[in-house]
């Protein structure tokens, strides 16, 4: 019976083991741009939260839509009330893997981060090159990738169709501390 | 088995099913969790800063000037009448500032009734879901005029001090769907010049005005004051206002058909003379255009890791 009870405490210290092994940012930063002869728009959000469970890989993104500053205040009006409509969808998620990462190597690798993007209340699988570093025991995630508008069923009126390009480009740099649960 | 070890076995068990389902938490779910708790604001009540000729409760973002064009034109109520498109024309000029993100100040100049107007326009309440938020917004709208026509009645008073005239507003408004807001906007008059003897200088009105979005970015609007104690002589209409707000980038275009001749405050709301049907003169077609400039650029100075 004592040994079950030593059993149990044992699991429990692992569980927690495994549980500490997350590590979050809360102020990951994430810029896209719009390139066009006509206009440049450019906008950043640095409030984007994310996780990785070092135990198995997993890493999730999640961000305000109308927390992306935009160069012109009235630029910010119009993304959120005509494009990306963030009363009905405030969030954009990111829910994948980075594949064959390994928390224990102590220098930069170069990973594919593959899962799913939801904005505007569309999924897309994408599969982004990213650097991982691991820079005074945290790790520091970086990357870019170019979406397509029209994936995510945001429309442009034909007469502004010369003021935003039809593919974003976004980075994003994500700086991870050990998260620790209640 | 004993029934004392069964239990045991059942508790590691549950022990161990508790650990593992706190590991496997959905990390998005996590970082629910971990977003701080903000208010927030419903974004644009209204498109613009007026709903057809009457201020919104919308003031603009800090550093951006409105340059502000607002036009009527109308038929004389003659059989033959050979004007170009229109008879008449009345335009205002007007520069619009945001000093902050709640204060506006502007200043404007009518062509067809010599009036200039300066307003200052603070936004109090911003609506906010969640508990703490609020359901409507409320700003507060304050203008003076200055009525520069010659006037030839040597029983008129017409010092500078009498030709000033005031309009106090609370502008009250509410975005009830993503498509429909609606406003309220108890108002007080202070006419400066009586006309005809008129002894009643202050009228109080309230003014009703909605938008309902007709695509993302087009809207129908439209808008009416209801006049208290109107003038006695000569007898005054409620302005009423019908039409669509347009906006293609930095610009706003506003197409109304109105009674409403005047475009500043106190003028049309006490001082309209023809109701609103399809008979020259009582029929305006309405243009407004407002053109906007940002002076601050919200991504310079801001923090770069």
């Amino acid at each position: 019976m004592n040994r079950l009870i030593i059993l149990a405490c044992f699991m429990l210290c692992g569980g927690q083991q495994l549980v500490a092994q997350k590590v979050i940012a809360r102020q990951g930063r994430i810029a896209f741009f719009s390139y066009t002869p006509v206009e440049n728009i450019k906008a950043e959000n640095n409030q984007v939260l994310s996780i990785i469970d070092l135990s198995n890989g997993r890493i999730a993104v999640s961000m305000l839509m109308n927390a992306f500053i935009f160069e012109k205040a009235l630029m910010r009006e119009h993304f959120n009330e005509s494009y990306v409509e963030s009363d009905m969808y405030p969030k954009a998620t990111f829910e994948g893997e980075l594949l064959d990462f390994d928390p224990l190597l102590k220098e930069v690798q170069t990973r594919i981060i593959k899962g799913n993007f939801t904005m505007h209340g569309v999924s897309q699988t994408l599969e982004i090159k990213t650097k991982i570093d691991y820079i005074d025991g945290s790790y520091e995630v970086s990357g870019s990738f170019e979406a397509m508008v029209d994936d995510y069923e945001i429309k442009i009126p034909p007469l502004l169709a010369g003021n935003i390009a039809k593919v974003i480009s976004v980075d994003f740099k994500f700086e991870y501390e050990p998260y620790q649960e209640e | 088995m004993s029934p004392i070890k069964k239990n045991k076995i059942v508790l590691v068990i549950v022990l161990f099913l508790a650990v593992l389902s706190g590991s496997a938490q959905d990390l998005l779910q996590i970082l629910e969790e971990e977003r701080p708790e903000q208010l927030q604001y419903a974004e644009a009540t209204f498109k613009t800063t007026r709903i057809s000729f009457g201020h919104s409760v919308e003031t603009r973002k800090k550093g951006i000037l409105e340059i502000f064009v607002a036009n009527r034109f109308w038929d004389s109520p003659a059989e033959r009448s050979q004007g170009f498109f229109a008879d008449r024309l009345s335009t205002r000029f007007a520069l619009e500032y945001a000093a902050t993100d709640r204060l506006s100040a502007g200043l404007g100049g009518t062509t067809w009734d010599g009036i200039f107007d300066g307003f200052l326009k603070y936004r109090l309440i911003r609506q906010s879901a969640g508990k703490d938020g609020s359901p409507v917004s409320l700003t507060l709208f304050q203008n003076a005029s200055y009525y520069s026509e010659g006037e030839s009645d040597p029983a008129i008073a017409d010092a500078f001090a009498d030709r000033l005239s005031f309009t106090t507003q609370a502008l009250i408004a509410s975005k009830i769907t993503r498509n429909f807001s609606l406003q309220l906007a108890p108002t007080y008059v202070h006419k400066g010049l009586s006309f005809y003897g008129e002894p009643n200088q202050d009228h109080f009105a309230l003014g009703v005005g909605g938008r309902y979005k007709l695509g993302r970015h087009l809207s129908f609007v439209s808008e009416y004051y209801w006049l208290l104690n109107p003038a006695e002589a000569p007898q005054t209409y409620g302005p009423f206002s019908i039409g669509v707000n347009w906006e293609i980038g930095d610009v706003m275009l506003q197409f109304m058909l109105t009674n409403a001749v005047n475009m500043v405050e106190e003028a049309f709301i006490t001082g309209t003379r023809n109701n609103f049907n399809f008979r020259s003169p009582n029929l305006n077609f309405g243009f407004n255009m407002a053109y906007v400039i940002h002076f601050k650029r919200n991504l310079r100075n801001l923090p770069q890791k």
